[in-house]
């Protein structure tokens, strides 16, 4: 078990369960931790750094989804092992838990297991994003190195050819089920759009026919190829209501862990769950660079895999230290500038507004998500 | 994840994420803690205290850059 001393305690790392526990400085002194030097001075909006990275070490991948967010191409700019490597060694050295490993499709990188392995030397957890298109009961073997590993279904039979442009599911199924015959930590990563979004119980249903531990639902973004269809793919008004109550049914209706990405929080708040829960269990909107931060293929540091601003080299520890330290102004700047009506939302201080991505997509970086049901209502309103 | 400064209060657990992210954008809601509510944080609070008490003196410090107290530069 690993910790890290924060400005308002620590954050524990657990195995088993998986979590992350933040504690006071109280507890950290009962688990037998020494005053850390973060203790003193006022405090802080932010962490000392992320606590998890999303490391893109290519954007090379054949599958060529009509809507890929990193506008992945077979010849895409891939790190090499040295620079995987190296970015590890930095993010270890700053305390970062859990490196998501991305692209691009790290599966077709053959020194990916290396990284991987190296990854888990320095104290890091490495976990997996694949389409898993290619897989082999011998790849699916050496995949008992990652954390958790999430295969990308975005529909299930015709529904998967809709959303990706090809046909793709049968080896999607199978890359799944090789994989949960190896271990327990296999999950469903789903993203969701306005033709997506009826047949989302049939993804769950599919998860829990495999007996996998999780699905994860993703908004549509508008980055990369995804731009393009961005308008016709973004949810309707009452799909954007209705996530939230969709994602409990069908957590009820099969028993299966259902997790919202960070874009979707506007969505979740607008159904006023309680704050302190929301608070304690880490309910979140946008964290770029604060929880989460990204890595690109030539090193560079983002708040956020789908936009935002270069805050240096990871391969220069200066840069990355000032990035950690006080960058990322981007994202952790939103807050203190917050228009109407997020200014007098009482969920501001989770949500942050919602996806500057999307925002950005919609006009200017700097507004509302406009698809939080709250911001649209606020603005019929000043529209009338 | 947060707290008001308590050097004098007593030890408590603030804040929980469970589970691991593999993807591109970060978890942002866990649906299932949600349909328990204020009855899942105390669940929750009660076992990591357990578990964390457990685990004294067998935590292991991660990550030295810009904390002195804990060792080397990276």
């Amino acid at each position: 078990m690993k910790v890290r001393a924060e400005w308002f305690g620590g954050i524990v790392s657990l195995e088993r369960p998986r979590a992350l526990v933040s504690v006071n400085r109280a507890m950290m002194r009962l688990l037998g931790i020494a005053a850390s030097s973060r203790w003193s001075g006022p405090s802080r909006d932010a962490l000392s750094a992320p606590t998890e990275v999303h490391l893109v070490i290519s954007r090379q991948c054949s599958a060529g989804c009509k809507s890929c967010y990193v506008d992945a191409t077979p010849n895409g700019p891939a790190m090499s092992l040295e620079q995987a490597k190296a970015a590890l060694d930095r993010l270890a050295a700053h305390g970062v838990f859990h490196v998501a490993l991305g692209g691009g499709e790290a599966l077709e990188l053959d020194y990916l297991f290396e990284v991987a392995e190296h990854a888990r030397r320095v104290g890091i957890l490495p976990n997996l994003t694949t389409a898993g298109l290619g897989l082999t009961p011998a790849i699916a073997e050496r995949c008992k190195v990652f954390g958790q590993i999430n295969v990308s279904v975005d529909g299930v039979g015709a529904d998967y050819e809709q959303a990706r442009g090809f046909n793709g599911f049968a080896r999607a199924e199978r890359a799944l089920r090789l994989l949960r015959a190896v271990k327990k930590e296999v999950g469903i990563n789903c993203v969701v759009s306005r033709r997506s979004y009826p047949n989302l119980g049939r993804v769950v249903a599919l998860a829990r026919k495999l007996r996998l531990n999780e699905v994860e639902l993703l908004r549509f973004k508008p980055s990369g190829r995804g731009l393009a269809t961005w308008a016709d793919e973004d949810l309707t008004p009452e799909q954007a209501r209705g996530i939230f109550p969709k994602a409990q049914w069908l957590t009820l209706r099969h028993l299966m862990r259902i997790k919202l990405d960070c874009s979707f929080a506007p969505m979740v708040f607008w159904h006023r769950p309680s704050l302190a829960v929301a608070r304690f269990f880490g309910v979140v909107g946008c964290e770029g660079g604060n929880l989460l931060a990204s890595v690109m293929p030539d090193g560079a540091l983002t708040g956020c895999s789908f936009g935002g601003p270069n805050e240096g080299s990871i391969f220069d520890a200066d840069a990355t230290r000032r990035a950690f330290d006080g960058g990322f102004s981007a994202f952790r700047g939103y807050l203190a500038r917050a228009p109407e009506p997020c200014r007098s939302c009482e969920y501001l201080s989770l949500c942050k507004g919602g996806c500057r991505v999307v925002a950005k997509a919609a006009g200017d970086w700097w507004q509302p998500d406009p698809g939080c049901p709250r911001v649209r209502a606020h603005r019929a309103e000043a529209g009338a | 994840m947060s707290s008001k400064n308590d050097d004098d209060a007593a030890p408590r657990i603030l804040g929980v994420r469970f589970g691991v992210n593999p993807n591109s954008s970060s978890l942002g809601v866990d649906v299932t803690y949600l349909l328990f509510g204020s009855g899942a944080v105390m669940v929750a609070t009660l076992m990591l205290s357990a578990w964390l008490r457990g685990a004294r003196g067998k935590l292991e410090p991660h990550g030295s850059a810009g904390d002195p107290s804990t060792g080397k530069a990276p």
